[in-house]
């Protein structure tokens, strides 16, 4: 068989158990015999007829009258002649738009109500024109309509049945769909007869064979804890294959985790995290990394500025001093400097931190040697803001400090980095250039999904770099460009998706 | 960083071998060259250069250059090289510095090329080296302006002089018209381009010939005549102007040998100056200017973990086109005439290390064992996040920049106490985040479309104006989160206040507080241990209208600097 009947329901499988081949199965039997509702009859019968165990063997319609709100009202009232007539006995003689106020009536309904009272020789018309009683008798058509009202509080009446009176009465106090002015609506039902298929007599077997009886447990509730009902029952056993409900889970971020991820690998490798303000000086972000002030990535058009204020008020002694003298003749470092003459109101000049390794040189002055630093830091670049760049974006950047690190160990420790974050299978080192190290050195690796690209620029920090903030010790500094192995990470492709505000996109995303 | 187009053909000519590109690439970082791309059916190969600071290797000629010397293990010679000692016979080839030049370019020199035919290929490559050098290495043309012209026409000596702007006047390249100097930076296009480097001085850069017949109008543009080199010249006269002697030598260098590997004669002219420099008042250009460097041969070792032999080292730098000596303990090097890049010992150090080849150090790890460690505000950030997450909450992170009608309009405050970049790119990048709240709103005016409830968090940083730094400014880390959804106000957020503070273990109270991002009477400020140290409260609708939201919101932002330092 393709149903499991053990994922059948409990209307339908009650009902398979409970009906025979050849006979009529309708909902009124159901409703009779098995004490269905309406609804759970339509439900079974939908179901089953889907899986083919019930065939439709016949259908008729019927008639029936049901309450309209407004039928509901006087029934709970009394109809308005009824009002009327009641009101007229209690509280005397009063004029018909008086009746209408006291007894919150429209006006065209007591004047309608009236008519058929006067007319039946209930009522009358008397002095200064006011409704007097007159036989006090309610006449019979509204005794009739009364006794109809009732019926139907308790569910349609069925037009069949009705005697000849009763249904004009109806017809005259009904209206087909939707309407409110009439105690009456007309409606129609189709009464379908099924019977059982020869599948659904299979199903009706094995259910019986199984001792599936459709009175198993469903939801297990405290009430059912607490009675014991459930040692002298079975479990309904569920479908496990229906679609789940959708859960909206706290989550972390995914490119927040993987950088987490990174951080802690660094940790692992003996590396402490520093961290540093978004407004920079000139001074750190550039000047004490040796970089001219003429150099061109410190253009106008290269770096944000603060508008207010445009300047700090210090820069931190003796570092200022020795900052300075090393651009203009080389100081005490061993070098001969860019030979110009430094600009200390330049120096003072805010600006967004536009590279990382600005904080790994704030950190040399209180550096301890042997020591290892990292940040992963915020950084703002004055770019159009496209797939592969961004107005501000993470860089992942370190310092090495010890009196015996050197060439060799800084490509120890890119391989190390190679290796233990970004799974690289091959290293390969290439000279490079950057304004702050001396020798500087690209290293590229093969990335299992990437194939080869630049991991990272590195090098030994210039002496006019280490000296002037103090360190008498070679600095190695490296830097990650980890953005492309997060989005790889992630699935994406484009740097904007990382700081994407779409709160749908952050919820689907997740970490390879 | 300079990127290079090379005629194929050419440069194989030069390096006097073709070479597939796999072979070029091997030896690229020598030159710290990439090869970007190779267009085969133009037959150009287009080079990066890494290395901002040598502007020798920014030709085909450098490039060239640079691979032989490590090739054939060969340190090029130049002979017409003047020095302080001795100046090479110049002839009538004189440039006459006058001493108006002061007021506005105070150095101009020159030098003049013979004996070979100018082609299509050499002309595209002295207009390539001109760019480079004038827009990469002279701050576009603001330090190093560089003309060539057609010696031919020149009625020696040339003087270079600051002229009235209004008086002085010729007919500029690739136009008819005769225009005075201030005309010319009004109407001609290198004008509009390069006129402002000189609008502010009272005379303007000139150069013209004993007859009076103009070169050009430094650094703006050549003339029409004598300016108008073509193919077919055969002699050629260079010219550069600045503000900083050194950088116009080394420039005239690097041209010079560029002009000998290509096959010119270099024809040395005599530049004499109103004004005493480092080189004296007369130069005969090419001039080597560079003084010797040594370095300790214990610094050289030491720094790339290797015992290298003396001839080890001596080769290496050979390799670099170096002439270097050894003596004692201390290795002394010649600057090549192209190159003026050695600022310190350092420097040396890595030209030994490309010379001997990268790939030949043995990588080894650094053996001092140190402590790692998170920050101490990292630390707290994840015991927050994890309670955030926890109470069902998305984490998500966000740009710091962003836009007046973000961070202002669309909060309704007056953006007080906000920071302003003064040339921002586009006005989207205009503030630093303030406040972690906007950035959360901007989620919610996105995300209309995500299934609700919306329950979002950041814990990131924020920047405002604060008197108590030098810098006037203050970063800090902040948690903002937000919820919304169709049933979302004050009693929920009270209790998630509540439960987040209970578990990060701060007890915190609580007072009234009128801010127009939320509604009154249901919002508060958080206080801990007597210091405001939050806010919370029930978006107004009004902000949630200028955002385009229509679900009732609830945020909070907790500043965590505080909560740690109390």
């Amino acid at each position: 068989m393709d149903i499991d009947i053990r994922n059948l329901h409990p209307l339908e499988i009650r009902l398979l158990r409970h009906v025979s081949p050849d006979e009529p199965v309708t909902a009124d039997r159901l409703i009779e015999e098995l004490t269905y509702k309406v609804g759970q009859c339509n439900q079974a019968f939908s179901w089953l007829t889907a899986k083919g165990f019930l065939e439709e063997t016949g259908r008729t319609t019927h008639t029936l009258y049901e309450l309209t709100d407004l039928g509901r009202e006087q029934q709970r009232l009394g109809t308005p002649a009824e009002r009327i007539l009641t009101f007229v006995q209690e509280q005397g003689p009063a004029t018909l738009p008086e009746i209408a106020e006291k007894l919150h009536l429209e006006k065209s309904e007591v004047g309608s109500a009236f008519g058929l009272l006067s007319k039946q020789g209930s009522c009358k018309i008397g002095e200064g024109n006011t409704v007097q009683i007159a036989s006090g008798q309610l006449p019979c058509e509204i005794v009739a309509g009364k006794a109809l009202l009732t019926r139907a509080s308790d569910g349609p009446i069925l037009e069949t049945g009705l005697s000849e009176e009763e249904r004009t009465f109806l017809s005259k106090n009904s209206k087909k769909r939707g309407s409110s002015n009439t105690p009456f609506r007309v409606i129609e039902r189709e009464d379908v007869t099924y019977s059982l298929s020869k599948a659904g007599y299979e199903a009706k077997q094995a259910l019986e064979k199984a001792h599936i009886t459709g009175e198993e447990l469903g939801e297990v509730t405290p009430a059912i804890l607490a009675s014991g009902v459930w040692k002298t029952s079975s479990f309904r056993p569920y479908s496990l294959n229906v679609p789940p409900a959708r859960l909206l889970p706290g989550r972390k971020n995914a490119y927040a985790s993987y950088l987490q991820w990174v951080k802690d690998k660094l940790c692992a490798l003996g590396f402490e995290e520093f961290d540093g303000p978004l407004v920079e000086t000139e001074f750190w972000n550039g000047d004490a990394l040796f970089m001219p002030q003429f150099h061109s990535a410190r253009d106008i058009h290269d770096v944000y500025y603060i508008e207010n204020p445009s300047h700090t008020k210090h820069i931190q002694e003796p570092y200022l001093s020795q900052v300075a003298k090393t651009h203009e003749h080389g100081w005490t470092t061993g070098s001969r400097g860019w030979g110009y003459s430094f600009d200390h109101e330049f120096t003072r000049r805010q600006v967004m931190r536009s590279q990382g390794t600005v904080l790994s040189a704030k950190q040399l002055p209180t550096a301890k040697v042997p020591g290892k630093y990292f940040g992963v830091v915020r950084c703002f670049r004055y770019d159009q803001v496209d797939a592969t760049h961004g107005a501000d974006f993470y860089q992942t950047e370190g310092i090495v400090l010890g009196k015996d690190v050197n060439l060799r160990t800084l490509l120890g420790l890119l391989k190390m980095f190679a290796e233990e974050i970004a799974g690289a299978e091959e290293v390969k080192y290439v000279p490079g250039y950057f304004p702050f190290t001396e020798p500087s050195i690209e290293v590229h690796i093969k990335h299992p999904q990437l194939g080869w690209f630049e991991l990272g620029g590195s090098g030994i920090f210039r002496p006019e770099v280490t000296k002037a903030l103090g360190i008498d010790v070679p600095v190695l500094a490296w830097g990650l460009g980890i953005d492309r192995m997060a989005l790889m990470h992630l699935g994406l492709n484009d740097l904007r998706d990382l700081f994407t505000p779409d709160i749908e996109s952050v919820r689907m995303r997740r970490g390879n | 960083m300079p990127k290079i187009e090379v005629q194929q053909r050419f440069l194989y000519q030069l390096l006097g071998v073709e070479l597939s590109d796999e072979q070029l690439e091997r030896m690229f970082p020598v030159a710290k060259a990439e090869l970007d791309a190779h267009d085969f059916e133009n037959e150009i190969l287009k080079i990066e250069l890494n290395d901002t600071n040598r502007p020798d290797l920014w030709s085909a000629a450098g490039i060239a250059r640079q691979l032989n010397t490590y090739r054939n293990k060969k340190i090029p010679y130049y002979d017409f090289f003047s020095t302080a000692e001795e100046s090479l016979d110049s002839g009538e080839r004189r440039l006459i510095v006058h001493e108006s030049a002061n007021l506005v370019r105070p150095y101009s020199i020159g030098f003049a090329v013979t004996g070979k035919k100018v082609d299509e290929t050499i002309l595209l490559n002295l207009i390539q080296s001109q760019e480079k050098i004038c827009n990469n290495y002279g701050r576009k043309r603001k330090t190093i302006a560089l003309g060539v012209y057609r010696s031919d026409l020149i009625a020696y000596p040339v003087h270079f002089e600051g002229a009235d702007p209004d008086t002085a006047h010729f007919v500029p390249l690739h136009m008819n018209e005769d225009l005075t100097l201030r005309e010319i930076c009004a109407k001609h296009p290198k004008g509009l381009e390069f006129g402002h480097i000189v609008a502010d001085k009272p005379v303007f850069p000139f150069l013209y010939d004993d007859n009076k017949d103009v070169l050009s109008f430094p650094p703006v543009i050549n003339s029409a005549r004598i300016g108008a080199v073509e193919v077919g010249d055969e002699n050629l006269f260079f010219e550069l102007s600045g503000t900083e002697l050194d950088t116009l030598l080394l420039s005239a260098s690097i041209l010079a040998c560029d002009c000998a590997d290509m096959g010119f004669k270099i024809l040395p002219v005599r530049c004499q100056f109103s004004q005493e420099t480092p080189f004296g008042t007369e130069i005969t250009v090419p001039y080597y200017f560079q003084k010797p460097i040594g370095c300790s041969l214990q610094f050289v070792r030491g720094m790339l973990g290797v015992d290298l032999s003396d001839e080890e080292i001596i080769d290496s730098l050979a390799n670099m086109g170096v002439y270097s000596i050894i003596d004692d303990d201390m290795v002394y090097v010649t600057v090549p005439e192209y190159r003026n890049d050695f600022l310190h010992p350092v420097d040396i150090v890595e030209d030994v290390m490309i010379g001997y080849g990268l790939d030949r150090f043995s990588p080894t790890m650094p053996d001092d064992s140190t402590v790692g460690r998170i920050t101490e505000v990292e630390a707290f950030a994840r015991k927050v996040k994890d309670v955030m997450v926890g109470l069902g909450f998305q984490e998500m992170i966000y740009n710091y920049l962003g836009s007046k009608r973000e961070y202002i309009d669309n909060m309704h405050v007056d953006g007080s106490g906000y920071i302003k970049i003064s040339n921002p790119m586009s006005e989207n990048y205009e503030y630093v985040r303030p406040s972690i709240i906007p950035s959360l709103l901007e989620s919610e005016s996105v995300s209309g479309h995500a299934v609700y409830p919306h329950q979002i968090f950041e814990v990131g940083k924020v920047a405002f104006l604060d008197d108590s730094d030098d810098s006037g400014t203050v970063t800090k880390n902040y948690l903002g989160f937000l919820a919304s959804a169709s049933e979302m106000g004050f009693n929920q957020l009270n209790s998630l206040v509540s439960t987040l503070c209970y578990y990060i273990g701060k007890e915190y109270s609580v007072e009234e507080r009128i801010d127009p991002r939320f509604i009154e009477g249901r919002s508060g400020t958080l206080l801990y241990k007597g210091t405001r140290v939050g806010v919370f409260g029930e978006i107004h609708p009004s902000v949630l209208e200028s955002w385009g939201c229509s679900m009732p919101t609830i945020a909070c932002e907790i500043d965590l600097d505080l909560l740690l330092a109390q």
